[in-house]
């Protein structure tokens, strides 16, 4: 094993209201590929932004060939030899391959662009790496895993020591993640160190010497991956302590009737043959890690993006959703995890907003009725206890978890018995989130029924009554609450694809 | 090979758009003998130039996501204070060219700097500008029509440069090769420059073009400079066509540049164009505008379906892009 | 100054709209005393008005256009083939005169309907449609006319009754229509679903489309509204002008958008504001016959109205971007 180049020492870093890295200790060497686990918000991403130079750390070292560093953006790290290879891809469609790889940095001969020296060091680069790509095919007619070679390759074109992979299989065939194998150990041989995210734990296996674990923003430890088994990994990865009381057995009555039933549900890459029931005061927890193809799922459900084919029969009767119009009319309504673009019109007030969906009911002839909206508007802010000086405030001005509510609000004001929550807690404070538990609670007392996704473990576990665990946009496995641990549900997610 | 990358070989929407050019042509000399005649050829090249000119400058913010609407009633202005400098205020015919092209470029930089460093949307500055420019040549000039000298005249060797008329009378459109070159230069520019190249990369992702290390607002702002520059040589040369300029005319002639444009494969979304197809669409509207009567229809029936094409230009890439 | 605007009556007006009123009267102030007193006395207002109520027509229906965040520039030449093409039917063909105003009014609402199906359902941008109608616009008009001007008939004349629209006996009918036309369009715009609609999708599309509202077609609205006012407008055009010209009509778009934006609607859309376009409406006109009336061309308006609509959209990109 080669010689330590970079060294990461006791990182701290805190964000408005979350401490996202907890004094973390990382350690990569030459020639070696270190694998960067955890669940989603462990801080793996930040801890390599703060290596990068897009966040700036709070306390801590960085030590890189030898030297303490501190880069300012991702250029300066670029020049130093750290780059990364992002899961969403940076690239100009338009443009050709080796157009690509030079942008901002083109060989010229006078004034001229020399495009035939370009393709010529991109096909060089190409050979080097022993992948197959014409530098002259347009960027966008590349499948998105060539993208993705191409993406490496202009890290490796950067004379990079450290090449950082952010979850780089998430959108590969095993074709293609075989061909980035190759590569990755070619470069392994030139002594390049990588680090490597993923989720996936067979590729961990294939292709890493070490696992460093993250839960939390803290570091967990340092396994070498040949003598460690995936049960030793995951322990490590679900290993806290619970405080809050997970639901031990499912509060929904074994005779309650199925509002919901979904059955071979196919909506692209993400949402393969998906079926499931949710039953009269249930919460029905989605789990899974990022780009499992929940929330595809939830939106195709949902009528907002096509689908396939599938069957969806609501109350035992089978319905056609084809867009949002007609899933609201059967009473569904979907809470995004994306409040600010796709739950609320935050240059409106809470009132109007609460009425969006149901303008129907707010109208006195022609006219919209004002009294009965603001009437409205107000019983739900105080039956969900949302902090607004009045009815009559921009939801720009509110807090997320009170934007939330406002969102809850205006699918009650609808009359909709089936509510998808799609990471209902997501950027709102620890007070916060017990109240919208609290509500979630209250409202499948009610008769509602709620499906609900989630990333967080804990969440899942203490609100529950039954798991659906996705993963690969196929569903894994169903857990009744009173079976599932973290165990194995992160097993159901990080199932090895056959 | 980069040569023959870059001139020899057309793309599909080229030759698509070259098939409608030939099939217009077959149209129009079957239904109209008086078609046929070498007349017509030079009126379609004459009507041509100063089109074409502007479509080759408007194609880069076209391609960059954005577009110039100013280049018509700019180009009117342009060639109304130029004309005013040779006429009213003596100065010699290249000083008024000079400045006609000058006039271009100032508006361009002005739209440059509205829209790359303002941050407005281009549309909405464009149209002020438009305005601004109806307004500028007329204000300028006291408000009254000027008149190029004549082609004969001593000082009128400049339209020689679009139209040669030999001792027998026989009239030689040599305008064209002045526009091919043209055409050729800025197909140069825009597919071997960086100049080319970051345009492409703004309409395409600006904000990966930025993080490239890519001067984005100068580059961006550089489009609409050009599309300036063109709109002032477009100037020059409906001056040497039309030779009175009109106060206030100009109004629409942009959306024969941009329609040609748009027609010959240069996308309303950005990232996508060819000079050499901006210059074939325009070869077809500009056949629609001389065609039409031969067949017994108004000139006017050629704004209508201009706006047709257009739209069924753009729908093409709209139902394409959903695929 | 925050005291000011703290001030309950001012909160209820508006701070923005004080400011514009407060602008609106320094102008007209102004006006007065350069140019002698031209614009002194209510008659003579009343009479510079009448030039004014087609560019409001044009303002508001713009305004609704504005608000889902998309953009019409072809309401000049469309208003222009509506007084043309209905014009030359009554001159050449004998249509009655009250059908021919009717006509107008059709015809401004098919060019909407035509631009707001292509912007909702097929996607293409407003300003391509714009380009496009601007053009089919301007055609129709051309080949209808055979490229003649067309002139309404004199007040005095048979069917010269339609301008009582605009003036009758000295009383401002147009003014009256206007700010009736105004405030149903402020009770659209703010107290029914349609205005609701428009409005929000103007703000966040995905978030009201996932609300389950059938987005396209309030989208689609917004362009027919503004089509239909467009087609008022070219009867208060021809009422004021008598004579159109077919080709032009494009410098009133800009005068048009001008008077929207000035007023506060926001060229992102979402936001808007009919008292405000109102009240920018009669600036830019006030604005536009005192640079008349002080001996200066009609050139200068051009010039002048552009930047001043480049300020009012820098003014609104600025805000937006301290915002964030």
């Amino acid at each position: 094993m080669g010689e330590v180049i970079l060294t990461m020492k006791d990182i701290d870093k805190s964000f408005p209201g979350v401490h996202a890295l907890d004094h973390v200790d990382l350690e990569v060497r030459k020639g070696e590929v270190l694998a960067l686990m955890g669940e989603n918000g462990a801080g793996k991403s930040t801890l390599m932004k703060v290596l990068t130079g897009i966040y700036k750390k709070d306390s801590g070292t960085i030590t890189y060939e030898g030297k303490e560093v501190e880069f300012k953006n991702t250029r300066e790290a670029q020049d130093a030899g750290i780059v990364i290879v992002h899961q969403e891809l940076n690239m100009l469609g338009h443009l050709t391959v080796a157009q690509n790889l030079f942008i901002g940095r083109e060989f010229k001969k006078g004034i001229q662009i020399d495009d035939k020296r370009m393709n010529e060091e991109a096909k060089k680069l190409f050979d080097r790496l022993n992948v197959s790509i014409d530098p002259k095919e347009t960027m966008s007619n590349l499948t998105v895993g060539k993208q993705q070679m191409c993406e490496i390759a202009k890290a490796v074109s950067f004379d990079a020591k450290v090449i950082i992979f952010d979850e780089p299989s998430a959108a590969l065939t095993e074709s293609e993640i075989e061909e980035m194998f190759k590569i990755i150990r070619d470069l392994k041989k030139k002594d390049i160190a990588m680090v490597y995210i993923s989720h996936r734990m067979d590729e961990i296996k294939v292709i890493t010497d070490r696992v460093t674990v993250m839960r939390d923003g803290t570091y967990v430890g340092t396994l070498i991956t040949e003598e460690c088994t995936k049960e030793d990994i995951i322990n490590m990865m679900v290993g806290r302590v619970i405080y809050e009381d997970p639901k031990t057995e499912s509060a929904v009555p074994k005779d309650a009737p199925v509002v919901l039933k979904v059955e071979h549900l196919n909506a692209g890459k993400m949402v393969q043959d998906v079926s499931f029931e949710l039953h009269k005061g249930e919460i029905l927890g989605f789990s899974g890690l990022m780009g499992a193809g929940r929330t595809e799922t939830a939106r195709a459900l949902f009528g907002a993006d096509p689908k396939e084919s599938g069957d969806i029969y609501i109350n035992g009767q089978k319905v056609t959703i084809n867009t949002p119009q007609d899933a609201v009319d059967y009473g569904l309504g979907y809470l995004s995890e994306d409040r600010k673009r796709y739950g609320i019109v935050v240059q409106k007030t809470v009132a109007q907003n609460t009425t969006m969906a149901f303008m129907k009911n707010f109208m006195k002839g022609i006219f919209i009725d004002k009294k009965k909206e603001t009437d409205v508007a107000k019983e739900y802010v105080d039956a969900l206890a949302t902090k607004t000086p009045s009815v009559e405030q921009l939801v720009v001005n509110l807090s997320g978890g009170n934007q939330q509510k406002v969102v809850v609000a205006k699918w009650l004001a609808r009359n909709s018995d089936i509510l998808i929550f799609d990471e209902p807690t997501r950027g709102i404070d620890v007070g916060a989130k017990n109240e919208i538990y609290k509500l979630m609670n209250k409202l499948v007392a009610e008769g509602k029924s709620i499906i609900m996704i989630s990333s967080e473990m804990t969440e899942i576990l203490r609100m529950s009554d039954r798991i659906v665990v996705m993963c690969e946009g196929k569903k894994t496995g169903e857990l009744d609450i009173a079976e599932a641990t973290q165990e194995n549900i992160m097993n159901l997610a990080t199932r090895e694809i056959a | 090979m980069v040569k023959k990358r870059a001139f020899g070989k057309l793309k599909g929407r080229e030759v698509m758009v070259l098939g409608i050019i030939v099939a217009m042509v077959i149209l129009f000399s079957f239904l109209s003998p008086t078609f046929r005649t070498y007349p017509t050829l030079v009126s379609v090249l004459d009507n041509s130039y100063y089109i074409t000119l502007m479509a080759l400058g408007v194609t880069f913010p076209l391609i960059t996501g954005g577009v110039d609407l100013s280049i018509g009633t700019g180009l009117v202005s342009y060639a109304l204070i130029g004309g005013y400098l040779i006429i009213h205020m003596d100065m010699p015919v290249g000083v008024g060219i000079l400045a006609c092209i000058g006039m271009g470029l100032l508006i361009g930089v002005f739209n440059g700097v509205l829209v790359a460093v303002m941050d407005l949307p281009p549309f909405l500055a464009t149209l002020c500008t438009c305005m601004i420019t109806r307004g500028l040549g007329p204000a300028l000039c006291g408000g009254f029509g000027v008149s190029w000298p004549s082609a004969l005249s001593e000082s009128g060797t400049f339209r020689k440069i679009f139209k040669f008329t030999t001792a027998g009378g026989t009239v030689v459109p040599i305008g064209i090769i002045f526009i091919v070159i043209l055409v050729l230069i800025m197909s140069y520019v825009l597919n071997h420059t960086r100049v080319g190249r970051y345009t492409i990369a703004i309409g395409s992702n600006k904000e990966a073009t930025r993080l490239a290390g890519v001067n984005v607002k100068f580059y961006h702002m550089l489009a609409y400079i050009i599309s300036g520059l063109f709109a002032g040589l477009a100037g020059v040369a409906y001056a040497a066509t039309y030779a009175t300029i009109y106060p206030g005319a100009g109004a629409g002639f942009e959306l024969d540049a941009i329609g040609g444009a748009i027609v010959g494969g240069v996308s309303a979304s950005g990232g996508v164009g060819s000079i050499v197809g901006a210059f074939l669409g325009v070869i077809v509207i500009c056949l629609m505008k001389v065609g039409l009567p031969f067949i017994g229809l108004q000139a006017n029936w050629q704004q209508i379906f201009t706006g047709i094409v257009l739209i069924a230009a753009v729908l093409v890439d709209v139902v394409k892009k959903k695929k | 100054m925050e005291k000011i605007k703290q001030n309950a009556l001012v909160k209820k007006v508006g701070f923005n709209r004080i400011v514009l009123i407060c602008v609106l009267l320094l102008m007209y102030l102004a006006f007065c005393i350069l140019t002698g007193g031209a614009f002194f006395g209510i008659s003579r207002i009343t009479n510079a008005l009448n030039y004014a109520y087609f560019l409001g027509f044009l303002s508001l229906g713009v305004t609704f256009v504005i608000a889902t965040g998309g953009i019409d520039f072809s309401i000049g030449p469309v208003m222009f083939c509506c007084a043309l093409v209905s014009g030359y039917s009554l001159t050449t063909y004998g249509v009655p005169m009250a059908l021919s105003l009717i006509m107008s009014v059709l015809i401004g609402v098919l060019f909407g309907t035509f631009n707001g199906y292509l912007v909702a359902y097929w996607k293409v941008p407003p300003f391509i449609v714009s380009m496009a109608s601007m053009n089919i616009a301007k055609g129709i008009a051309a080949v209808f006319t055979k490229t003649q001007s067309v002139s309404w008939p004199q007040a005095s004349a048979e069917g010269g009754w339609y301008r009582n629209f605009v003036n009758m006996n000295g009383f401002p009918v147009g003014l009256v229509v206007f700010l009736v036309v105004a405030v149903i369009c402020a009770i659209v715009l703010n107290q029914t679903k349609w205005g609701r609609y428009i409005l929000c999708l103007g703000s966040n599309e995905e978030a009201v489309r996932l609300s389950g509202v059938n987005v396209k077609r309030w989208k689609m609205l917004a362009y027919i509204i503004c089509g239909t006012l467009v087609g008022i407008a070219s009867i208060y055009f021809v009422a004021a002008y008598t004579t159109v010209q077919p080709g032009y009509g494009d410098q009133y778009n800009n005068e048009a958008i001008a008077g929207c934006v000035m007023g506060g609607t926001s060229m992102v859309g979402g936001l808007a504001s009919i008292s405000g376009t109102v009240i920018g409406v009669f600036i830019i006109s006030l604005l536009q016959q005192g640079i008349l009336a002080l001996g200066f061309t009609k050139e200068y308006q051009y010039i002048i109205t552009g930047l001043i609509v480049i300020a009012a959209v820098y003014a609104d990109v600025s805000a937006r971007r301290r915002k964030n």
